[in-house]
């Protein structure tokens, strides 16, 4: 089973798809979460992600907006989806009913 | 208030100072990562700072949720620091006397005498072998624990670094006054008075000399240790294993050739012990750090050509 801080890294990924790296990721999970995320967060996520095989990374291109440093691009494993997608299923079953959720179904 | 604009950059220069400090302690790869992160984030300095921080403490601090680093710690790092303590703290006061002798006894006249010279360089040699056995025992160590750290490298050198000075300042000195009881209780040894306290009675000598000869002889060598023994899985399989031969080996002689330990441990009083070749060729070996280190500069400079 997943994390929540698993959940969001491996969604944020496969989003970002070919572009997916460090700095990236961040990006779109604190845009989505309205919350900070540190680096020592993500790359430790990272690391335990890849020991998990859930993703694979790699060292990208250095580029000039980032000092001439590279990247460390990311890829979600087929298994990475799998487990991502079991953990959303899961959400879902578990908010059946409870007051946010029928709110949002109201909302709509 | 008057000094808030220029306090501004220079705080910032400070923190990015810091991110550079720190990053060391995070790997080659990874530092370049995060340093283009910051960059392309355009952190400012007390958040780049508290963001590379966060990290090198997770990165120094989640290896302990294993049993390694704890094993390493108990069976490594803390006994290493004790006997090597306790073995500096012996070779800083035995050449104490010699240094004593010469600085307290100096007369230019001797310079001419050649009585003088042929015990002069007597005494060096006695105090260059303890000296040069030393180095080689540190290294040596520092060489298992960088062998064995992997990714725990920083957190070991800090703790080494820790034990090294906790057994100079406590270790060490209680560890004589329990081995002199225990001469004194176990084998009858007379307590009488110590022919050389007139050389401790000085502050320097007792206090001093001691954590000089430490910080020189055992931190020093032993941190360099560490670095060659962090980079022992880039060697082939049998150089590997060669080498690490020889490091238990000059491991295992420092501890059955401490004086004090080998009466604790009641091996001295066993015939045929001490004698032989093999105790010969044992202290040949304990040199080996030379050897590797003089074969790897070749290497360099061969590579570097």
């Amino acid at each position: 089973m997943l994390g929540e801080f698993e959940y969001l890294i491996l969604s944020a990924a496969t989003r970002l798809g070919e572009d997916a790296y460090g700095a990236a990721i961040r990006q779109e999970i604190e845009y989505a979460t309205k919350h900070r995320c540190s680096i020592g967060a993500l790359y430790t996520t990272l690391d335990r992600l890849e020991a998990k095989g859930f993703i694979r990374t790699r060292m990208g291109d250095p580029t000039p907006q980032r000092g001439g440093r590279p990247k460390r691009m990311v890829r979600v494993t087929a298994m990475g989806r799998r487990a991502a997608s079991e953990f959303y299923a899961a959400v879902k079953r578990v908010s059946r009913g409870v007051s946010w959720e029928t709110n949002r179904v109201a909302v709509r | 208030m008057g000094d808030e604009p220029s306090r501004g950059p220079m705080m910032t220069r400070g923190c990015w100072r810091l991110v550079d400090l720190l990053s060391l302690m995070l790997h080659p790869d990874e530092r370049d990562v995060v340093r283009g992160d910051l960059a392309e984030s355009g952190a400012a300095g007390v958040q780049a700072l508290r963001d590379v921080l966060g990290l090198v403490v997770r990165r120094q601090v989640s290896p302990w949720t294993h049993w390694r680093p704890w094993l390493t710690l108990v069976s490594l790092v803390a006994p290493l620091g004790m006997l090597l303590s306790i073995t500096s703290r012996d070779t800083a006061d035995g050449s104490a006397v010699y240094v004593w002798m010469y600085a307290n006894n100096w007369k230019w006249g001797d310079l001419v005498n050649a009585g003088f010279w042929r015990v002069f360089a007597e005494t060096a040699l006695i105090v260059f072998k303890g000296y040069l056995t030393l180095v080689c025992w540190s290294w040596t160590s520092g060489f298992v624990l960088g062998a064995v750290s992997h990714r725990m490298i920083q957190t070991n050198r800090v703790l080494f670094c820790l034990m090294l000075w906790f057994g100079a300042l406590v270790g060490a000195p209680r560890y004589f006054v329990y081995y002199f009881q225990y001469v004194h209780r176990t084998f009858g040894f007379p307590s009488l008075p110590d022919p050389n306290a007139p050389v401790f009675a000085l502050a320097f000598y007792r206090e001093m000399f001691p954590l000089i000869v430490q910080l020189v002889l055992v931190v020093g060598p032993s941190l360099c240790g560490m670095r060659q023994g962090s980079g022992i899985a880039r060697l082939r399989p049998l150089l590997r294993k060669i080498l690490w031969i020889a490091a238990i080996a000059t491991v295992a002689a420092m501890v059955t050739q401490n004086p004090e330990l080998g009466l604790f441990l009641r091996i001295y009083g066993r015939p045929g012990i001490w004698d032989g070749w093999h105790i010969g060729f044992l202290q040949l070996v304990v040199y080996w750090p030379l050897g590797y280190l003089v074969a790897s500069a070749i290497e360099r400079h061969g590579a570097a050509e």
